[in-house]
């Protein structure tokens, strides 16, 4: 009873958030209700049995993203968009994406509920996987070369956000005057670092991961970032940079070793399977907490030194 | 090492490229990215030769095979893609060294890297998952290649390519969703087989063209693809023009000749190919028009794009050699031109159509490139563009859909029209008070070369042609 109490709350307030989130006259305001959004929708997928997605989204696609974007409402001039006037403009994209949606339903709805997809074959090859948690099975793998290949995507990522703010290589942070978040950093960080250990460790055999891990790593550097004198990593930094490529480096030589004894790419021997991906694992959760980091911009310049010019 | 083992090396080789050329700082980014250069395109040939003389190779990543594992298949096709784009970029990456500044080639080098690494896993990967992450590779790698100037019209030109390309990966990935919800498999082989008319697979083929139409792009969704190739640094055009743009291509061509081509009738062709005759004529128009250079050129590719969708009416093997052989001879052709585009804007300065007026006496390269690649563009004989044109109207005759034909021949008229402007005003005399700055040798070498391989492509067609047919009987 109480569980279809849950659900059915949830279920309102998802598409009644998401629409706030668009309709809302302030972008403070749309960025604090997505904040809320993300964090019931990380309800939702623990509904649905998804433990690993609820992490991912409530420490990535929420905790990060709510900061970047409150740190990039830092940056702009706020002016709110006239969201109103735009929608009247443009009723065809209503028609659009009504039609999407209308056919999008249509589809869902045909497909078999309580179809096990591949479960059965990812439960029956968990012995000679290495792991005993499916999911990290299946990204660790069964399906390791989509997860290289995410890395690589990480790391494009960090380049590209470096391209789009030239400034975050060479602001030197303001910190914070206020005592209590210097404090709060302080005593917060062991409980991260004890935190990410643990979820890099039970990722063997329960939801957890070198994502989420990573997650929860970044999220300290953020707090640093705003809190302390340390600045945003530098790709300039050889520190910087082992860090950021170790766990790469590690992933593809554990990838490619196999081709030398005649076997395919990313084909672990059994024995060695679990040991290898937790090594993996290991080297790339500092990898992807200094990624997640690095798309943190440096604090906003003081208006004087911004007035004017254009970043070129 | 056996022959399937040969498989990794294209895909892993750039990859490793691009994060040591990261690791090393700012001196060796060239070094390691010329090592791992030379070495990609060696393992692109070895497996192209391995393809030809074993027929289709397939590698179970992980040992595991589909349904559970992702599965590379090379085919001739494959390979055949793998040689094109281990040729055409590396010539575009020597001319944008320099042409670019010192900072931008450091970043351009690892980033032109990361786009090699995903084109190769693109063409070689028979899952339709991993098809999602390789195009959403090549997507994010283009925004930064795009923006690697850091001045306002590249940050413009990337942004609006991501606002357009994200939505085409999520649509494309909306439909691998429901197929999988219905099928249990990724794997194309086994969707193929698998695969029944009815609501989920009519949505998933709907969106997943959308999308990747979207990306290609196909007229009418070609509305960013004139502002984005003008705004980027005219390599990184060229890159996207001749290389970027057919991945998302390539997996449509995959997924509706190998997997949904029980499920559709006919009309559904025919509708891609109409949109693909609009583009060809609209694009050939607004070529026509237009007074920067750079944007002749621009709208010239949403022309060519459109003949490479007059396959999917026509839907036989033989259109398919033909849509691939313009994918090919475009590349080359479309890359010589942009590249020419850019050394003319670096003699000059100037972005007006009228700017190369007299240059072909001082530039005597890049515009012996800018006509050859032109040839192809028409698709007069002898270029890669005659061949390809020629098997489509040939092909648009046998299928009884001669009104194809008649398009193909429109295009050409109109492709020579606007090719013809730009060379008729560089054999003018050169306007008094213009200074036309010298460029590197090797710069105007880049273009002739690639413009050398659209004319081959037309003289000795029998390499690729055997090579496409490998595979094909099934």
């Amino acid at each position: 009873m109480t569980a279809a109490l849950l659900d059915a709350c949830l279920a309102l307030c998802l598409p009644l958030l998401a629409w706030l989130v668009l309709r809302t006259e302030s972008l403070s305001q749309s960025v604090v209700l997505f904040v809320a959004m993300g964090l019931l929708s990380a309800l939702a997928w623990a509904r649905l049995d998804a433990p690993d997605i609820s992490l991912v989204e409530a420490a990535v696609g929420t905790g990060l993203t709510g900061a970047l974007l409150m740190h990039t409402l830092s940056w702009t001039d706020e002016r709110p968009p006239d969201v109103a006037a735009r929608a009247r403009h443009r009723p065809w994209a209503v028609v659009a994406m009504a039609a999407l949606t209308g056919m999008l339903g249509w589809a869902v709805l045909s497909l078999p509920s309580d179809d096990p997809g591949l479960t059965r074959e990812v439960d029956a090859h968990l012995a000679e996987s290495g792991v005993e948690h499916p999911v990290t099975a299946v990204l660790l793998n069964y399906r390791g070369y989509d997860t290289l290949l995410e890395i690589a995507v990480l790391l494009v990522a960090v380049l590209g956000a470096r391209a789009v703010n030239p400034r975050s290589e060479r602001t030197t942070p303001e910190p914070s005057r206020d005592p209590l978040t210097g404090e709060l950093f302080r005593m917060m960080t062991p409980a991260l670092l004890l935190v990410a250990g643990y979820l890099v460790w039970v990722g063997e055999h329960g939801p957890g991961g070198a994502f989420q891990a990573g997650a929860i790593l970044a999220g300290g550097g953020v707090v640093a970032l705003l809190t302390t004198r340390l600045g945003t990593p530098r790709m300039s930094s050889w520190r910087v940079r082992w860090a950021l490529l170790t766990g790469p480096l590690l992933f593809i030589g554990a990838a490619v070793a196999p081709l030398f004894s005649g076997r395919a790419l990313l084909e672990y021997r059994e024995a060695q399977a679990g040991t290898v991906i937790f090594v993996v694992e290991l080297a790339l959760t500092v990898s992807i907490a200094m990624v997640l980091w690095m798309f943190f911009p440096g604090m906003r310049p003081a208006r004087a030194e911004r007035s004017g010019k254009e970043p070129s | 090492m056996s022959p399937t083992a040969w498989m990794a090396w294209p895909v892993i080789l750039p990859l490793l490229g691009a994060v040591l050329a990261l690791l090393v700082g700012r001196k060796g980014v060239r070094v390691v990215a010329g090592v791992a250069s030379v070495a990609t395109f060696t393992a692109s040939a070895v497996l192209t030769w391995e393809v030809a003389t074993r027929g289709v190779l397939r590698q179970a990543i992980g040992g595991w095979g589909p349904p559970l594992g992702i599965e590379w298949r090379a085919d001739g096709l494959a390979v055949l893609m793998l040689l094109t784009i281990g040729v055409v970029g590396p010539l575009i990456s020597v001319h944008a060294l320099d042409h670019l500044g010192d900072r931008e080639d450091r970043e351009f080098l690892p980033l032109w890297l990361f786009v090699w690494c995903a084109l190769n896993a693109l063409v070689l990967s028979a899952d339709a998952f991993n098809l999602y992450v390789t195009l959403e590779l090549v997507t994010l790698a283009s925004v930064a290649l795009i923006a690697v100037r850091r001045d306002r019209p590249g940050l413009d030109a990337g942004l609006r390519y991501l606002l357009f390309a994200l939505p085409g990966s999520l649509l494309y990935l909306l439909g691998v969703a429901l197929l999988y919800g219905l099928y249990s498999a990724l794997d194309l082989g086994l969707l193929g087989q698998r695969i029944t008319p009815g609501p989920v697979a009519w949505v998933a083929a709907g969106v997943m063209t959308l999308g990747l139409c979207l990306k290609t792009p196909l007229f009418p969704l070609h509305v960013w693809l004139p502002p984005t190739y003008t705004g980027a640094p005219t390599p990184v055009t060229a890159l996207l023009s001749a290389l970027i743009s057919k991945g998302s291509y390539y997996v449509l061509l995959r997924l509706w000749l190998e997997v949904f081509t029980p499920i559709l009738d006919w009309q559904v062709g025919q509708f891609l190919g109409v949109l693909g005759a609009a583009a060809v004529l609209w694009g050939s128009l607004l070529a026509l028009s237009q007074s920067q250079l750079k944007r002749v050129v621009a709208y010239s590719s949403v022309a060519q794009i459109g003949y490479m969708f007059l396959l999917f009416p026509m839907a036989t093997l033989g259109a398919r050699t033909g849509a691939v052989y313009l994918v090919v001879s475009h590349a080359a052709a479309k890359a010589s031109m942009f590249v020419a585009v850019g050394n003319i804007h670096q003699a000059v300065g100037i972005t007006e159509l009228g700017g190369v007026q007299g240059l072909a006496y001082r530039m005597p390269f890049t515009f012996l490139a800018m006509a050859l690649g032109g040839i192809s563009l028409i698709g007069m004989p002898p270029s890669g563009g005659f061949i390809a044109k020629w098997i489509l109207l040939e092909e648009s005759i046998w299928t009884g859909q001669w009104w194809w034909g008649l398009v193909l021949l429109l295009g050409g008229l109109l492709a020579s029209a606007y090719v013809f402007r730009i060379l008729r005003g560089s054999f003018l005399p050169l306007p008094p008070g213009v200074t036309v700055r010298s460029i590197p040798l090797g710069n105007e070498l880049a273009p002739l070369a690639l413009a050398l391989i659209a004319l081959v492509l037309g003289l000795v067609p029998w390499f690729p042609l055997e090579l496409l047919a490998v595979g094909t009987a099934r």
